[in-house]
């Protein structure tokens, strides 16, 4: 009983210490407003030779997901923007973090007279399966969003589509509408 | 005490001669290989069209023999299991009925869905600690077993919920097929052990068919969802939180896995007697014993079926309708196997 006391006395101290280290974290610095990005949809552009006016074609199924994801843009930004600004959900995590490490330390003392060495190498190899796996899948995710735009000046030229993932953002103003296309410069033969 | 265990066991002995199957263990490897080649190739060429007639008919009857299943493992007096019964159940109600209100309040223009992740984060936080007590339960009931390292593994898992809810509520819609596989191997294991090997072997084709897909589609263009339908099966695959994969390897993929999920339920447990007679009642040791419920038992499977015909009707009357009420009350359903899963380890 002593012992359970004492252990969530701890406990407890090391939370309220969290409360200290908060105030440690530097002022954030200001940014100009940028623009919410509230729904990921997919673009194609294309050339119309005998068109007077250009024009912006929008499905009603898209204008729907677009109304609805302006309707509920409170908490608006991608989703690794979300987790990034999102307090609540960092300090949650925080939290069961601390509490998965707390309590896989009470279970290793726990286990130590019974200790299983085949079974604390199990771990480490997962940990370290799970490591590579990271590693891995991080160089095997699929090409950015702008390797498909590379193609554009060459297909409006030939008169043929090029199609793309788009982030429709939601910026303050009347101004007009703007598309901005992700082209990079790209170096011709015998350029350095 | 002891006597409600042994009523327990006993559902555990060969089947009867009535229901015992004749398939050896290469015809049960061929029709498992055949019938998951056959899902992968039906996954991979039309995966709306297929998605939309396997849930239509296979949806309903799986959750009817699964609820068959579970009734069949149920010990008829709970003895020492009372308190693990009654989390496991209390936790079933409480968290399917938390999964419906969040849509519901929504619609009802109750709640704008503000805050969206962090409801949905708070709900697998609350599935997660539920599954950790369970097996922590279980595992007191197990001697020898110290269980212990399952609450620093259920706090990873509700920290990596909160870093990415969404994410990990489409995970759980990945994994939940895989389940039914782990609990074939747990009654092959007690039932037919020396199909056992054979069974494991064959699970290694999973893998095999899985990597064919995503080789076949990754590098195909996303399905056009362009109506509503369309639209929830790719969002229910995870379309949206995964925009730089294609929605048709996703929506494949799910598909793949759920078809594999209805076969163990509907085809292969009763294939080997898992499930006893789908008709006889007294199969079922809590409606067979002498302190039993075999008219309520015998209702409730009857309720069953009507709803199963209920759901048959909802999908010809309003398909997409009756499909989003339908993945959110079988949300039910897969809370279920926790406990009963736990129960077969």
């Amino acid at each position: 009983m002593k012992r359970t006391l004492i252990l969530t006395l701890a406990v407890c101290a090391l939370l309220a210490s969290a409360i200290f280290a908060f105030a440690d974290i530097p002022r954030p610095k200001s940014t100009p407003v940028q623009g919410k990005t509230i729904l990921y949809s997919g673009l194609t552009v294309t050339s119309d030779p005998k068109g007077y006016e250009a024009r912006l074609q929008i499905s009603q199924g898209t204008l729907k997901h677009l109304q609805e994801a302006a309707a509920n843009s409170g908490d608006g930004g991608s989703m690794v923007q979300r987790v990034m600004h999102s307090s609540t959900r960092t300090i949650m995590a925080g939290t069961f973090m601390f509490l998965a490490i707390s309590f896989a330390g009470i279970w290793f003392a726990r286990s130590a007279e019974r200790r299983n060495n085949k079974a604390i190498a199990a771990v480490f190899l997962v940990a370290i399966v799970f490591g590579l796996a990271t590693v891995i899948v991080r160089a095997n995710a699929g090409p950015p969003g702008y390797i498909r735009w590379q193609t554009l000046p060459q297909s409006l030229l030939d008169g043929k589509e090029t199609a793309g993932g788009v982030q429709i953002e939601l910026v303050p103003g009347d101004d007009n509408m703007k598309l901005i296309i992700p082209l990079r410069k790209t170096k011709g033969p015998g350029e350095e | 005490m002891e006597r409600a265990e042994k009523i327990n066991i006993g559902v555990w002995r060969e089947p009867r001669v009535g229901t015992r199957t004749h398939v050896n263990a290469r015809a049960f490897a061929a029709i498992l290989i055949g019938s998951a080649c056959v899902s992968a190739a039906l996954a991979t060429w039309l995966p709306l069209q297929v998605s939309i007639v396997s849930v239509f008919l296979f949806a309903g009857p799986h959750n009817w023999f699964e609820a068959r299943y579970f009734l069949t493992r149920l010990p008829a007096r709970f003895g020492r299991s009372r308190n693990f019964f009654m989390v496991a159940f209390s936790g079933i109600g409480l968290l399917t009925l938390a999964y419906i209100l969040l849509p519901a309040l929504y619609y009802a223009n109750i709640w704008s869905g503000a805050n969206w992740p962090n409801a949905i984060a708070g709900w697998n936080t609350l599935m997660i600690l539920w599954i950790g007590a369970l097996v922590l339960m279980r595992g007191r009931q197990k001697a020898n077993r110290d269980w212990f390292w399952v609450l620093p593994v259920a706090f990873a898992l509700c920290a990596l919920n909160w870093l990415a809810p969404e994410l990990f509520s489409l995970a759980i819609v990945y994994v939940h097929p895989l389940v039914a596989l782990w609990f074939l191997d747990r009654h092959l294991r007690r039932t037919k052990p020396e199909w056992l090997k054979t069974y494991r072997r064959c699970l290694a084709v999973l893998p095999l068919l899985l990597a064919g897909i995503l080789w076949q589609l990754s590098r195909t263009p996303s399905l056009a969802d362009d109506n509503g339908l369309f639209w929830r099966i790719t969002q229910h695959a995870g379309a949206d939180l995964l925009p730089n994969i294609s929605s048709h390897l996703l929506v494949s993929t799910h598909l793949f896995l759920e078809m594999l999920h209805y076969g163990v339920w509907i085809a292969a447990l009763p294939l080997i007697g898992a499930t006893g007679a789908i008709w006889r009642v007294k199969s079922i040791p809590i409606a067979s014993h002498s302190r039993g419920f075999p008219k309520l038992i015998g209702v409730f499977l009857i309720c069953g079926l009507v709803a199963v015909a209920a759901l048959w009707f909802g999908f010809s009357a309003n398909y997409t309708l009756t499909r989003d009420v339908y993945f959110a009350v079988a949300m039910a359903h897969v809370l279920a196997e926790a406990p009963f899963l736990l129960r077969m380890i």
